[in-house]
């Protein structure tokens, strides 16, 4: 890419001469390539320690006659930078050899690359090719994808070992990595922000502490704040991802809105300019309370005319696309938000005195002017002011006819159900009315009015209750989202009254009665009525948070004083502005800020807090405080003059009273015994607090007055604001906050894993310690993965847009279905997928060494029974464990059942074999072919026949109206299919898609073995890992209908199973498929269109395999297996299982496999095992190719128990005939098929016939491998899993293999 | 040895969302029925001093939210209870159904050192209603099936069965309490007698 040109001196110290023209050389810098001299190894530990960050090439001008050389363009691959070098071959060469003049030549090449140099910047992304470089190694170095962005890169001194290691610091939006390189010694590190425990700053030094309890520090000699600032931030934004169920999008934060309207250009990386931004505009948003999607554009500093005052404020205006506001230098003393809809006039006010003073006065829709003087860019400012108001968005209110008659929006209940006030107070009432008025006539009313601390002196002694509404609306900002979305609270209203039997909608009936009890207007039908409409519009707009108890406590008092309408926005301002994320699952905002009240403690009553930590009680008694806002705790006519002070305070004020209230029992506190005392000392006298402003008549309350009465709201508050006021900062809360938020995730981690371990303490695979080590790996590779994925979706949806989307972006990866139960789902955060379980197994277990079956794909198809996609813990450890257990016998029938088809099949095997005829060595062959076979899953994985194999369109046909057979038969219409995505809201319901699904629906009725094209979509490419999540869940809501319904689930099954098999099938066959799945009879047609007896036997047996009862006894039988075929608790028929025989084939590769696992050459006792194996093999050919054990089989299978299809009692006699016509139609088949057979064959035909009916039986395999001493030896040693997990992550930190 | 016991019981109620446990609990200790309680966050608690065994006790009973997004909270206050009260309302049965998960759950995060023999309670609350859904012998039949739980009928409202129910609970708690103390007095028993230098002292057996 072509740079700015820039002089060089020294035009060849560390490069090496690649090309030469006459005016230009091609250079690659030294210790880049393969050479590993000490040249190199000096130029990399030069470029590390200086952070020189040189691309491998560039191209530099130079003449023959002068001293100085340009450097005019840099690539970072050679590629890049032999374009370039192309294009100066074509377009500058003969130029300059024409021309005569050294310096004409030079400024000619200078002033042609400045122009190519502005004109592809342009449209580029802004990033300096500095920056560009910088990713680039940084990719390169840590094996980072694409899709991981890098934020910035810092340099920086790792000291370990108290050996310093200086080298560079680069921070990206998930990582943050060091790379150094002295002399030939190489030091990575990544560490993910989601992991990390702690942040800490000393002066230059950056500490970081991970959650597997690893500690780093990082010196840097520059910019240590802001790298710490950052990661700060990427850390938060990490954990808040961990927080937000990226399904449900709380708010649509359209990305546009981050396209940022500045024009300054700054040498800062745009994502980091970004982030900066980003963090800016939060800070700004929360001081003065603007919508979530408000992004801060710019501030520029000015002066504001303040008439009470009558006189000028120094401070800062701030623009953002629908706001004007202004915050002045010293804290409180005023502030103004202006929306930029209410602006009538911007005038520039250039007369008289203020001539020179850059004056502008901003008028008012309400003719209130604002004066603003010693603008310092009044022109920018004017210009950008113009800017945004032609961008306005104002929304129209519809004034639409009512649906639904049947509600009216309620006002204000407390003008319906008046409280009798006794004469003092409602004169102490119109007192502080004529005060508000004064303050009004003042600083001006509604949303542009001057906020002073005057104002909070107001608040503090109570608003009255006839301006409540009014100033909690403005102060809390939920004005603004009011008005931004006109009528949507009726849409949200009507569309909740039509959702029938929802969970939420239970709970909420159920508390209604339940909020407000004490006050006359919750008992009445209107209170209760308003309530309901409040909290389900809520549950809809914001399914994240749905319902939580202590929303109906709060609402109700808002429905007391405002409408109903505005008690909606102020609860939705309350949960997604004021109170993050307190309402969600486990209340975890709420837990957060528990952590931050205990360090409040700590440093401001540091006395009390041993003592209250012993007890234990802040996190007994405060969970309330914060969630009600302590409401649920004194009188609600008390709390509401903290509710007042928190409208304006945000969260503070729940800080400051919670210390102030623990301060006052100083003593009592520290005299209690135990926490039940504790409790009472401060229940007590939290029921003691009283309002005097509200004293009812005592007739009402006789039981308050029984009860001492403690303190004033009015003194708790004022003490509060007096001591702690000042301490407390919102900035410090915010801090307070992101150290507890990675905390709090971290304990819900550990009190997880260790319900968990628990629960699977008895199995018979691994120890306490080796089941915690196993979650922590399971955790952090799916975390690991989890961001990757979230960040290719990003990108995809907003392709070229720099800016990132923050946690809410409407297009997000939806949640994993859930697939495994277990309590509130603790269970379901260790799922693991196909890709982590690959990884594990492959990082892990000693079978990873196997490379020419992907024995992993297998195990895990094995082990998925149902066909989810997941795995549960329990499920996971069982494979794992019995891999890595020393179990040999049962190792070895694993390895036996996972190269059965359907697991292994028929296509992998023509796949893995190499296309030419076969020898009677051939297994001796394979072995030397190994570079042959690729191990790689997806590859395998698309040999079976995906969902996209076109000629597979008729069978889809056939299922789908089997699908839909199905579901009439089950009284379920299509309708309810759809009903159900249309349910999920990401859901592109395309035909395809939908199609997909139903057909995995059908697959899964009862086939879990023999379910290939659902485990296909589900694995086969990351791409489309977004669909495939909806797929599953899709598929499992398919499958539970259909489960629970069908009764000759064995037929249908047996012929699902054929589409797989019909990849082996000739084309002529599939199509006389198509034509015959037209003919609409889905039970035998595709039985028709099977060409061999063997494979159909193998599946039904595998099938069988699959539901085999871990109890049988036989030495046939799976043994310890039965953990892995089935729940060892399940059934206890005891009926005898059958595994099939082995045919040549698959025997071949089973050899190859075991040979690959003992990772050694094979000695003269294996090839021994192994000529007699093949000669058993041959003897059983001369048996009849058994169709009557595959009846007795059956049989057998008719009669028990069938866990895994429904349980339902089927009609024994029909379900027999059924699978009698089956047989007949195979016979038949059969019969037809050996006649053609030297047709149908694909091999060289003279060996079909004998390989195809060679087999042999697990029982021959095992006792023959038994006798091999090297084998049992190598099966019998156990691996220790913990210190392969350790391995695993020491390669992760040091980079030595990554999971992207 | 009966001085030393500890004359405190913590009793934990544990049950769906509105199933009463709150007014139960007040029908015990205060002997009154409102319908005006609110919604439980977080947790309540009441104490109460009764007569076992005609030894005095404080009953420290500790009434828990309902609602499942609470639960990870419990873990706080299960710690160290000596008898888990299970409520259910007569007329949700899903309410009963969820009992095995809180029992679960509380076995789980209060890890007892004899979960098999941990002093459970079920009340099936609000028999005064009249649309009756779970029959007692579906109650008693869950009950017997774990371990034999004492099962009561109870109705807050009309105060049917409250106080037996608790003079249960508080023999059982005490029980339990009992129990453990056999267990517990060795390992300190062991310390005590180290310094002693006497290997064991009969007259520390509970028995």
């Amino acid at each position: 890419m072509w740079i700015e040109p820039k002089e060089l001196l020294l035009p060849s110290t560390f490069w090496i001469a690649e090309m030469y023209s006459r005016y230009f050389v091609l250079q690659k810098r030294r210790g880049h390539g393969e050479s590993r001299g000490f040249g190199s190894m000096l130029v990399g530990t030069y470029d590390s320690v200086w952070n020189t960050k040189p691309a491998p090439y560039r191209i530099v001008h130079r003449t023959p006659s002068s001293e100085v050389s340009y450097e005019i363009a840099i690539g970072i691959t050679q590629d890049e930078i032999a374009q370039d070098w192309e294009w100066l071959q074509a377009n500058l060469f003969n130029v300059l050899n024409e021309m005569e003049n050294e310096d004409e030549v030079t400024n000619f090449t200078i002033c042609k690359i400045k122009s190519l140099y502005t004109q592809n910047n342009q449209d580029e992304t802004g990033e300096t090719a500095d920056f560009k470089v910088m990713t680039s190694q940084f990719r390169k170095t840590f094996k980072m994808p694409e899709e991981e962005r890098l934020v910035n890169s810092y340099s920086a001194t790792y000291v370990k070992n108290k050996i310093p290691r200086q080298g560079q610091l680069y921070i990206s939006l998930n990582h943050v990595c060091f790379y150094s390189y002295m002399l030939g010694h190489e030091i990575k590190r990544i560490i993910r922000f989601a992991e990390l425990e702690d942040i800490s700053r000393n002066a230059n030094t950056i500490y970081l502490k991970t959650t597997n309890n690893m500690t780093y520090n990082f010196t840097l000699i520059f910019n240590a704040g802001e790298a710490h600032l950052l990661i700060e931030q990427l850390n938060k934004m990490a954990i808040q991802q961990l927080i937000q169920d990226p399904e449900s999008p709380v708010v649509d934060h359209d990305p546009s809105n981050f396209a940022r309207l500045g024009t300054k250009t700054s040498k800062k990386p745009v994502l980091l300019r970004d982030l900066t931004a980003r963090q800016k505009s939060e800070e700004f948003r929360i001081y003065f309370r603007l919508p979530q999607t408000e992004i801060i554009d710019g501030k520029i500093k000015a002066n504001i005319w303040t008439p009470y005052s009558k006189r000028f404020n120094a401070g800062y205006i701030y623009l953002s696309p629908n706001f004007f506001c202004f915050r002045s230098d010293v804290k409180d003393l005023v502030s103004v938000v202006i929306p930029m809809k209410t602006i009538k006039s911007v005038e520039k006010k250039d007369d008289g005195q203020q001539r020179f003073d850059n004056q502008i006065v901003i008028i008012t829709s309400e003719n209130v002017p604002f004066m603003f003087a010693q603008i310092v860019a009044r022109e920018v400012l004017i210009s950008k002011i113009t800017d945004l108001l032609s961008r306005i968005h104002v929304p129209v209110s519809r004034e639409r006819a009512k649906y639904d008659i049947s509600w009216s929006k309620q006002t204000a209940l407390m003008n319906t159900f008046k409280t009798q006030f006794s004469a003092e107070i409602i004169r102490n009432q119109e007192e502080k009315m004529v005060r508000w008025e004064a303050h009004f006539r003042d600083f001006g009313r509604g949303i542009g009015m001057f906020r002073t601390t005057d104002v909070i002196n107001l608040i503090v002694e109570g608003i009255p209750d006839q301006l409540r509404q009014e100033i909690w609306l403005i102060f809390s900002g939920a004005i603004h989202d009011k008005e931004m979305n006109p009528g949507l609270y009726e849409d949200l209203v009507e569309k909740a009254a039509c959702i029938k039997d929802c969970f939420a909608h239970d709970e909420i009936d159920r508390d209604l009665p339940r909020s407000l009890p004490e006050h006359p207007a919750f008992q009445s039908t209107d209170g209760i009525g308003a309530l309901r409409r409040v909290l389900q519009a809520y549950a809809l707009r914001n399914p994240q948070v749905g319902y939580c108890q202590a929303m109906n406590i709060v609402s109700s008092v808002f429905l007391l004083f405002c409408d109903e309408e505005n008690a909606f926005w102020m609860l939705a301002s309350l949960c997604e502005n004021l109170l993050p994320d307190y309402y969600k699952d486990k209340v975890v905002g709420a837990q957060i800020d528990q952590g931050v009240l205990n360090e409040l403690v700590e440093t401001h009553l540091a006395d009390l807090h041993e003592h209250l930590e012993q007890l234990g009680v802040i996190k007994m008694i405060s969970i309330s405080w914060f969630l009600t806002i302590f409401m649920s705790v004194i009188s609600y006519e008390s709390s509401l003059h903290i509710l007042d002070c928190f409208f304006y305070e945000g969260a503070k004020i729940i800080f400051m009273v919670a210390l102030q209230i623990i301060e006052w029992n100083r003593d009592k506190l520290l005299k209690c015994q135990d926490d039940g005392e504790a409790m009472l000392v401060l229940q007590n006298y939290l029921e003691g607090i009283y309002n005097p402003d509200y004293q009812v008549p005592p007739s009402t309350d006789k039981r308050k007055m029984e009860r001492s009465q403690t303190q004033t709201v009015q003194t708790l508050i004022h003490e509060a604001y007096t001591k702690f006021g000042e301490e407390l900062t919102q900035q410090r809360i915010e801090e307070l906050r992101n150290k507890h938020r990675r905390l709090t995730m971290r304990q819900f981690d550990v009190d997880n894993e260790k319900t968990i371990v628990k629960a699977y303490l008895q199995n018979p695979y691994f120890d306490r310690n080796e089941l915690h080590m196993l979650l922590t790996i399971i955790r952090e590779e799916k975390h690991a993965l989890k961001s990757m994925q979230q960040q290719q979706k990003t990108q995809c949806s907003l392709s070229e847009t720099p800016q990132l989307l923050m946690h809410q972006s409407p297009t997000k990866v939806p949640n994993e279905p859930i697939p495994c139960g277990g309590g509130n789902g603790r269970h379901e955060a260790y799922c693991v997928n196909y890709e982590v379980f690959h990884t594990l197994f492959t990082e892990l277990t000693p079978w990873r060494k196997c490379v020419s079956v992907d024995i992993g794909e297998k195990l895990f198809r094995l082990t998925d029974k149902k066909g989810t996609g997941y795995l549960d813990f329990g499920q996971l450890i069982n494979a794992l464990g019995l891999v890595c257990s020393g179990k040999s016998m049962e190792k070895l029938k694993l390895l036996f059942v996972l190269h059965l088809p359907p697991l292994l099949s028929k296509a992998e095997i023509e796949r893995s074999r190499r296309p030419r005829p076969r020898t009677k060595d051939d297994a001796e062959e394979a072995f030397e072919a190994e570079d042959f076979f690729d191990d790689d899953a997806s590859e395998s994985m698309e040999a079976l026949p995906s969902p996209s194999d076109h000629q597979f369109d008729a069978d889809d046909y056939a299922l789908i109206s089997a699908t839909q057979h199905l579901h009439n038969l089950a009284g379920i219409s299509g309708n309810t299919f759809m009903d159900l995505s249309r349910n999920t809201p990401n859901l592109s319901l395309n035909s395809n898609t939908s199609s997909l699904a139903q057909r995995n629906s059908t697959f899964y009725v009862d086939l879990p073995t023999g379910a290939f094209p659902g485990t296909t979509t589900a694995t086969r490419s990351d791409a489309g890992r977004d669909d495939d999540g909806q797929e599953i869940g899709l598929r499992q809501q398919g499958r539970y209908e259909s489960i629970d319904t069908f009764s000759d689930i064995s037929d249908l099954g047996a012929a699902r199973m054929t589409p797989p098999l019909g990849a082996t099938a000739g084309a002529a066959s599939a199509t006389a498929a198509a034509a015959a799945a037209a003919a609409a009879d889905k039970m035998l047609l595709n039985v028709e269109t099977i060409s061999n007896f063997s494979q159909i036997s193998d599946l039904v047996a595998a099938t069988r395999l699959d539901r085999a009862d871990s109890n049988a006894t036989d030495s046939r039988s799976l043994g310890s297996l039965g953990y892995l075929l089935d729940q060892p608790d399940e059934g206890a028929s005891g009926s005898r299982q059958t595994i099939p025989h082995l045919r040549k084939e698959n025997f071949q590769l089973l050899w190859r496999s075991i040979i690959e696992i003992m990772g050694c050459v094979q000695d003269e006792e294996m090839r021994m095992a192994y000529d007699n194996l093949l000669e058993l093999g041959n003897s059983n050919i001369k048996k009849e190719p058994s169709l009557e054990s595959f009846t007795q089989l059956n049989l057998g299978g008719s009669g028990d128990e069938q866990p895994d299809s429904n349980g339902n009692p089927t009609t024994p006699a029909a379900e027999h005939s059924s699978t009698t016509r089956l047989f007949v139609a195979l016979e038949e088949e059969l019969r037809e098929a050996s006649g053609k057979a030297t047709n149908s064959s694909r091999d060289s035909s003279s060996s079909t016939n004998t390989s195809e009916a060679w087999h042999i039986s697990i029982n021959q395999f095992i006792a023959t491998v038994l006798t091999v001493n090297s084998i049992v030896e190598g099966f019998q040693t156990p691996i220790q899993i913990t210190e392969q997990i350790e391995q695993l992550q020491k390669k992760r930190r040091k980079c030595l293999s990554t999971n992207y | 040895m009966a001085t030393r016991k500890k004359s405190l019981l913590k009793v934990i109620i544990l049950g769906d969302s509105s199933v009463g446990k709150t007014s139960l609990m007040n029908q015990y200790v205060n002997k009154r029925f409102s319908n005006q309680y609110k919604a439980t966050i977080g947790a309540d608690f009441c104490t109460k001093e009764v007569v076992v065994n005609d030894r005095v006790v404080t009953m420290q009973i500790w009434d828990t939210a309902g609602q499942e997004r609470f639960q990870s909270l419990g873990v706080a206050f299960y710690r160290g209870a000596d008898c888990c009260v299970l409520v259910y309302d007569v007329t949700a049965p899903n309410s009963f159904k969820n009992l095995d998960s809180w029992r679960d759950e509380f076995l789980i995060q209060a890890s007892p050192r004899d979960p098999e023999h941990f002093p459970f309670v079920v009340l099936g609350n609000k028999v005064d209603l009249d649309n009756r859904q779970v029959s007692t012998r579906r109650a008693q039949q869950w009950c017997q099936s774990k371990n034999d739980i004492p099962y009561y009928e109870t109705s807050a409202k009309e105060g049917i069965n409250v106080e037996m129910a608790f003079q249960t609970i508080a023999k059982n708690a005490l029980e339990q309490e009992a129990e453990a103390e056999v267990i517990n007095d060795f390992p300190d028993q062991i310390i005590l007698n180290s310094q002693n230098n006497r290997p064991g002292n009969p007259d520390n057996c509970q028995c």
